[in-house]
């Protein structure tokens, strides 16, 4: 872990992190508590209250003003954090359990089961990402799911490159001394799996699931730009970057600031999953 | 004979991912909700009067015999009619807004070649110094920064507000104040970036490698000019990293030009795509999909099939 932080830019990436995470956590509930006063509804929260008029000045307690609903910026910055976040967590615990789910029996499994189960696998990475999200979200009525559809729709395209880098990780791995050594004293199969197999692989797998959870809410917020992820009123940073587009002559801070700290997460994951990747793989350096 | 046997399991995969591709658009299609009966129906229709409906169109079939339809009229470019509007078919829509598609793709592919190339090789000239950290910069920025960042933020840039250089959004058809080409500018180069930044990158590593090697220094020795160095002898090994990258981009030229295509309002194959999910007109989804990974599968075969071709390293490794 410290020799990880020594590179500066794995630590800044890292420290970004952070500070996204507790925003996510705590921004839309702490911007509703400071903002009660300036609105006057009685359920009031300031992600989905206008809280002054529409595209209203930077001033009091609104530092990046409003939208074009005059809804507060920074609480809805903080809400597409969150929905970004929970989206691509729960895609990458998804793909994850599949993935190796897949990549174990696409090792072990008898060849009637391991074959067609890694040519199916081959088949979905070949596929275009864009394309299969895009036609699992068009089965989906277009309102009334929430993020359903676009958990869904990015989860079928996630886990096959997770399937296939278990393949080959424990094909390199099942062959170990220490493996054979335990296979050779009666272990099962499960037993060697879990004890000895996945163990060596969750390094690996935490860093590049770091890199594949930069890829999912990428493809969450090219969705939600597309008019086609998560839908209105729920903010995304894809939704707010497309609605903001209409005014951006006048208004370009509604534009501007979803673009910024959806790049700097992009960025920052990145780094730290490939700071973490060449600690843990020094063959992918 | 063994590169034979690797293209004909090459072309065979190439054939799977077609059928893959197609099956997934016909599940698709099946899962949708409302079918073709129903939007003949009308909203008022009873459902006997749509049962009877689904019976005529032969809707209430095994979905097998269906399956073997819907290909049999896609492979004769028959898609049926858009739930819609005019009720056009299909295959008219496909036709007016592949073309712009295809047109912007491959200007992108074009544009990121020649600037991925160029700039590529002068970061390997003046290794370390200025020029190829700003090249490496600049393509850090051009992998990392998605397109719709980039597009709404150029768009901004070129708008009304600050430059005023460039129309922001696509025009052609409403207003011919300007030729197609400058419409086509800004999208062009926002598609190309993450190419052109790989081609860099890749140009750069490999004219790096070449010019390390034994008989450019020989060239040195004999007292080849410089500049006839690095064109005639360096930057011919530079060709391969081009065509492999553009090879691996086919599919973020394919998500860029659903963003871009949205973006500068370009009614092009994504833009239709997106607006027909948004309608759900699901003939239109389903023959746009099938189109565009079809194109997808055959452009990555011919790259597949090209590679060998231009280096016989590859053809050796493959054999």
């Amino acid at each position: 872990m410290k020799k990880l932080l020594k590179d500066p830019i794995v630590a800044v990436g890292a420290g970004f992190l952070l500070l996204l995470l507790l925003f996510a956590i705590f921004g839309p509930a702490l911007r509703t508590a400071q903002l009660h006063g300036m609105a006057n509804s009685s359920h009031f929260d300031a992600v989905y209250t206008p809280v002054s008029t529409p595209f209203a000045a930077r001033e009091g307690g609104l530092w990046l003003g409003t939208d074009e609903q005059g809804r507060d910026i920074v609480a809805r910055l903080a809400q597409g954090a969150r929905v970004s976040l929970i989206v691509g967590f729960t895609v990458q615990l998804i793909s994850i359990t599949v993935g190796v789910l897949v990549g174990v029996l696409g090792t072990f499994a008898p060849m009637l089961i391991r074959l067609p189960l890694l040519r199916f696998t081959d088949a979905m990475f070949a596929f275009p990402d864009i394309l299969l999200a895009i036609l699992i979200v068009s089965t989906f009525p277009q309102s009334g799911l929430g993020v359903l559809p676009v958990i869904i729709a990015l989860s079928v395209t996630a886990w096959p490159s997770i399937a296939r880098l278990t393949v080959t990780q424990v094909a390199t791995l099942k062959d170990r001394e220490y493996v054979v050594a335990a296979k050779a004293s009666g272990a099962s199969t499960f037993y060697l799996v879990t004890r000895h197999i996945l163990p060596q692989l969750s390094g690996l797998l935490l860093a590049v699931s770091m890199i594949d959870l930069a890829g999912t809410i990428l493809a969450e917020s090219t969705l939600s730009f597309l008019g086609i992820g998560i839908q209105a009123p729920n903010p995304s940073w894809g939704t707010m970057i497309n609605t903001a587009r209409a005014d951006m002559n006048s208004h370009p801070i509604a534009l501007v600031w979803p673009c910024l700290i959806l790049s700097m997460t992009i960025f920052a994951l990145n780094f730290v999953g490939d700071g973490l990747r060449a600690l843990l793989d020094p063959k992918s350096r | 004979m063994r590169l034979a046997r690797a293209l004909a399991l090459r072309i065979l995969f190439g054939v799977l991912s077609l059928v893959f591709i197609s099956f997934v658009t016909f599940v698709a299609d099946e899962l949708a909700p409302g079918d073709a009966a129903t939007i003949a129906a009308g909203e008022k229709a009873s459902s006997t009067e749509v049962e009877r409906l689904r019976h005529t169109m032969g809707l209430d079939r095994p979905w097998p015999v269906r399956y073997v339809e819907y290909v049999n009229n896609a492979v004769h470019g028959e898609f049926g009619k858009s739930y819609y509007g005019i009720q056009e078919p299909v295959s008219e829509i496909i036709a007016r807004s592949l073309p712009l598609t295809a047109m912007v793709a491959s200007l992108a592919v074009i544009v990121a070649s020649t600037f991925g190339v160029a700039f590529g090789t002068i970061a390997a000239v003046w290794r370390t110094k200025a020029p190829d950290r700003s090249v490496l910069l600049l393509s850090t920025l051009g992998v990392t920064v998605p397109n719709f960042v980039l597009g709404p933020i150029l768009q901004l840039l070129v708008g009304k507000q600050y430059l005023d250089i460039l129309p922001p959004t696509y025009e052609a058809e409403s207003s011919r104040v300007a030729p197609l080409i400058i419409y086509l500018i800004l999208p062009v180069l926002i598609l190309s970036a993450r190419t052109g930044a790989l081609v860099a990158r890749l140009t750069r590593q490999s004219m790096i490698d070449t010019l390390q090697q034994e008989f450019i220094r020989t060239a040195i020795a004999k007292g080849v000019p410089k500049w006839r160095l690095i064109f005639r002898h360096a930057l011919r090994n530079a060709i391969l990293p081009v065509v492999t990258a553009v090879g691996t981009s086919f599919g973020f030229l394919l998500t860029g030009s659903f963003v871009v295509e949205v973006a500068f309002r370009i009614p092009g194959l994504g833009f239709t795509t997106i607006d027909a999910i948004r309608q759900s007109n699901m003939p239109v989804v389903q023959a746009c999909v099938l189109v565009t990974g079809a194109m997808f599968i055959l452009l990555n075969l011919v790259v597949d099939m090209i590679l060998p071709i231009l280096d016989p390293r590859i053809r050796e490794s493959q054999v």
